[in-house]
């Protein structure tokens, strides 16, 4: 599979080159990380101690005892995930076609509709969310997964959108010509081949869809008011209260929002290979 | 994977989508999370004597609080009791989202009157108090004593408590730790008070004059600044809350710090071996302390689905005794204070500053107001200006606050 | 391949559900913007956010803050994807690694960072002066000079894992025989990336870009967590400002007022930035 990455047999300076920016990009990302992962094992006093200290003297696992077995974590992140993934996938849906629309075909107001696609996106989120929720409300849908479902589709639609119409762009056009040609339908050549071939970028907005959707938080605080549907960020901020904050919890309540995410993307990432391989334009 | 969890939603989802109509007997209660157990014991007394009446609590939490309750009080659908800090009533009350509550609310003479003020708009009582605090003076007594004070002697005045703080700055300690980060509350509740003592004030009494730049509020706000300048408070205040501080103060790092007496749990939960003193906030010479009334209320929403039963549940919350069970600090009733939960002594300093308590002026800017207030503390600590460039310049932004109506 | 209706028909179920909920809150916070308390028709709301100076300050904020962060965000991210994109050992590892920042909580990411830079606690004084590379602690985040730097710094920190990922992508839509090409005429690394690479992910970075823009444009939780705008008001931008009049100071016809005004400001950005790139229909190019 010759794709998009480059041998690196010839070059062994540019071998130690790269590891060297991999190393650097490897502890820009987890410096800040590393203190919350350590954070998470520590007890209250070790917390806020001057000088600070990366090690904790005494680790414990009492903050991740208090998340799973006496905080409401464990059932926000069987909503979370519910919520995430279902706007994803709807956001998803509703995106691939819009996105072809726009890649492949020229309409009147299309440069119109492409900019009506942002516009909700410019509205600040204090402007929106009262009228938000009256219509959610008129449409009985408070306090239920559809509802977040219905707003967080409505947050991740147009950003997918504008990010699948330049990917797609990225595909020639000439593969879905000759399809056509041997009399494929519209859709089929967009299933068949032209989505395929964008699998990366599908890929892409998936994963902006989800975690976009996983950390949000003002909407689900105002539309999820009933524990069977609150979301994993309610959860954090109910680690505090009035005058006080269990820090431990929440350094340990982040690692559990975190690292699936991220192991599920170690899974996937794989995906992330293109599949326009030598030959393909030649017909 | 994920079209399981979508069909797994879609059939819990359904369930969700009957609407939770409030049946006649139902009252929605929205209550914080830090007093939720005590919230559910005092719904489920209520219970068992009315059982017609159902109380569901919904638990809210510190972050994010005012979004929620104003967007579902703007929306016209939300619980039928919220609790809230005193400070927002006047806010619900103007834009006429919250219920009168006279009818409500019984031995209104024992009630401490400052805070009842504070929930008073046109007259009328738009909520009703249950919970109020002042802040006075946490300090280290291990530190205290090695300055050679004497904890029988607390300063009184001000100059005492400059001199006492310049004594416990010692050995990499700061001796007394101002605010000047974080939310502005934190600082107008601790600056506040000392332009009061001085006899200034932040805006006149009909409220239509700014009066924070006349000498006596200058002379409090430099008194205060002075701290910082004097390196008495660390070299971090300008980013400091009053939680941190509180952190500060667990580590070791400072030595006292204004603040109420919700924050001795946690410090004796961080540092069992910090032995805490207080004492109530100094005055300048010859003139009486004074405090900010912060605290919590109820109110009922214009558009609550059940006012009676919710008024007759507001009502058995306020006695006595449930009040001074379910606050956290203080209750807002005076004869609660006799309960024996609030004669620990070192509560007394905090229970000494609620006769001087005073409620925040009651206009529409108020929380614009406070915060150019704030921004010019902020500017003297940063050393952009000095107090009375400063305060002139929040001086104008108030006054063009008050003129914009 | 030019007809309309095929084009407008895949294009016509997201542009419905969009106007479905996106039309009320619209009309709403026009209507909200043009009333007084009382529901009569004014303009006094417009008058009186923009005569104070903080509006105008905030705006300044949040050019150069939303500017600033856009610039480092999309270099180290470009950066970032074109190391991603080689192969080396254990590279779908650094790949996820790579997405953390991202993924974590904004929240508990903007307290980590306050905590990290804090002039007393944080960790960063301590390594720094114990490594004597500053000679005592810095106040970060109090310094009028060192704030907006350290809050841009912050927020290119959060957001280039999603250039990086999004550019990504865009690098695997790249045939490999451009390169073996570009070899054989015996091209530089550096060649590569300048001639091929870069004008072959142009759509994408235009579009990261845009989305930069407008995320940045409304984003409050990093600034709103660390200095609330402090200190006064220095790193004040926009949005928090809005926040603040509508859910703190209860002055909701004013925050309509900038709601709007700040829209109209946000729509010209993005339209001059849709006229400049093409929408012809091809490919990229």
């Amino acid at each position: 599979m010759t794709t998009a990455g480059t041998s690196l047999e010839r070059r062994p300076l540019a071998a130690t080159g790269i590891a060297i920016a991999a190393i650097v990009l490897v502890v820009v990302c987890l410096f800040p990380f590393a203190w919350m992962a350590l954070s998470s094992i520590k007890k209250l006093p070790e917390l806020f101690t001057v000088p600070p200290h990366w090690l904790p003297n005494e680790p414990t696992l009492d903050n991740y005892a208090t998340v799973f077995f006496h905080s409401n974590i464990p059932r926000y992140f069987l909503n979370s995930c519910i919520i995430s993934g279902g706007a994803t996938l709807f956001a998803l849906a509703l995106a691939v076609f819009a996105a072809y629309g726009f890649a492949r075909f020229e309409f009147r107001g299309k440069a119109w509709l492409q900019t009506f696609v942002l516009v909700g996106q410019l509205l600040p989120t204090a402007a929106i969310i009262v009228p938000l929720f009256i219509t959610l409300r008129w449409l009985h849908l408070i306090n239920t997964y559809w509802g977040l479902i219905l707003i967080y589709t409505i947050i991740t639609l147009p950003l997918s959108v504008w990010m699948l119409t330049s990917y797609l762009r990225g595909i020639p056009v000439e593969l879905e010509e000759a399809a056509t040609i041997d009399g494929a339908s519209r859709l089929g050549v967009l299933f068949r081949i032209t989505l395929p071939l964008a699998m990366p970028g599908v890929v892409a907005v998936i994963v902006f869809c989800f975690v976009t959707c996983w950390n949000e938080f003002v909407f689900a605080l105002v539309f999820a008011q009933d524990q069977s549907v609150k979301t994993l960020p309610i959860g954090l901020a109910e680690f505090s209260t009035e005058f006080n904050t269990d820090w431990g919890g929440v350094m340990a309540a982040s690692m559990v929002m975190t690292l699936p995410v991220v192991i599920l993307f170690l899974a996937f990432q794989r995906l992330f290979v293109g599949g326009l391989t030598a030959g393909a334009t030649k017909g | 994977m994920k079209l399981d969890k979508l069909a797994g939603g879609v059939a819990v989802s359904t369930l969700m989508l009957v609407p939770s109509v409030a049946m006649a007997g139902d009252v929605v209660w929205w209550t914080p999370n830090w007093s939720q157990e005590r919230a559910q014991k005092l719904a489920d007394d209520f219970h068992k004597a009315n059982p017609d009446i159902n109380i569901k609590l919904q638990i809210t939490t510190s972050n994010g609080l005012p979004q929620q309750v104003m967007t579902a009080l703007q929306s016209g659908s939300g619980p039928d009791i919220i609790e809230v800090q005193h400070g927002w009533v006047q806010g619900y009350a103007q834009s006429d989202l919250v219920l009168p509550l006279d009818d409500t609310i019984q031995d209104k003479a024992d009630y401490n009157k400052a805070v009842i003020a504070e929930d008073t708009y046109d007259g009328k009582l738009y909520a009703i108090p249950y919970r109020i605090e002042c802040t006075a003076l946490i300090y280290n007594m291990d530190d205290y004593l090695k300055a050679g004070l004497d904890p029988a002697n607390p300063p009184q005045t001000w100059d005492d408590w400059m001199a006492a703080s310049k004594k416990m700055t010692t050995g990499g300690v700061y001796g007394m730790a101002i605010t000047g980060g974080g939310e502005f509350g934190n600082t107008i509740t601790r600056a506040l008070p000392l332009v009061w003592m001085n006899g200034g004030d932040i805006i006149s009494a009909d409220g239509k004059k700014a009066v924070i730049n006349s000498p006596e509020a200058v002379a409090a706000i430099k008194f205060y600044t002075d701290f910082y300048t004097n390196k008495v408070s660390p070299d971090s205040t300008l980013q400091n809350d009053g939680v941190a501080n509180r952190q500060l103060f667990i580590a070791g790092k400072v030595a006292s710090y204004l603040t109420g007496q919700y924050d001795i749990a946690p410090i004796a939960q961080a540092a069992p071996n910090l032995k805490i003193g207080a004492f109530m906030t100094p005055h300048p010479a010859g003139k009486q302390t004074a405090g900010i009334l912060n605290g919590w209320s109820f109110v009922i929403p214009k558009d609550a689905q059940n006012p009676t039963d919710a008024k007759k549940f507001l009502q058995f919350l306020n006695t006595k005794d449930n009040q001074g069970y379910f606050t956290d600090t203080f209750p807002a009733r005076v004869s609660a204070l006799d309960l024996p939960r609030f004669q620990d002594p070192t509560l007394k300093p905090f229970a000494g500053m609620l006769p001087y308590g005073r409620p925040t002026p009651n206009t529409p800017h108020w929380v614009q107001i406070s915060q150019a207030m704030f921004n010019g503390i902020q500017r003297i600590l940063s050393g952009q200006q000095d107090p009375q460039a400063a305060m002139d310049q929040a001086n104008d932004e108030i006054q063009a606050l008050l003129d914009s109506d | 391949m030019a007809r309309p209706s095929p084009g407008l028909m895949f294009i016509l179920p997201a542009i419905l559900i969009l106007m479905m909920l996106i039309a009320y809150p619209i009309v709403y916070t026009l209507i909200l913007s043009a009333v007084d308390a009382h529901g009569n028709f004014t303009i006094k709301n417009y008058a009186n956010v923009l005569k104070p100076y903080v509006t105008r300050q905030a705006f300044q904020n949040l050019i150069v803050y939303v500017g600033g962060s856009i610039v480092f965000q999309v270099i180290l991210g470009t950066a970032a994807a074109l190391l991603l994109n080689r192969k080396f050992w254990g590279r779908g590892v650094v790949r996820s690694i790579t997405l953390i920042p991202w993924v974590v909580p904004g929240i508990v990411a903007a307290t980590t960072w306050a905590w990290m830079f804090h002039t007393e606690f944080g960790i960063i004084n301590y390594m720094l002066a114990g490594a004597h590379i500053i000679p005592g602690p810095i106040g970060w985040l109090t310094n009028p000079n060192t704030v907006m730097p350290v809050l841009v710094a912050i927020n290119v920190w959060k957001l280039f894992p999603f250039v990086a990922i999004m550019v990504l992508a865009g690098l695997q839509a790249i045939p490999a025989e451009l390169y073996e090409a570009a070899k054989i005429d015996g091209a530089t690394v550096w060649d590569e990336i300048v001639q091929i690479t870069l004008p072959q992910v142009r759509p994408v970075l235009v579009a990261v870009t845009l989305l930069l823009v407008i995320w940045g444009l409304n984003a409050i939780t990093l600034i709103y967590a660390i200095t609330q705008g402090g200190p006064a008001n220095l790193s004040l931008i926009t949005p928090i400002q809005i926040y603040q009049l509508a859910f703190v100071s209860f002055q909701f016809n004013a925050a309509a007022a900038l709601s709007v005004l700040f829209f109209i400001v946000a729509a010209i950005i993005v339209a001059i930035y849709i006229k400049v790139i093409p929408s012809s229909a091809e490919t990229a190019r």
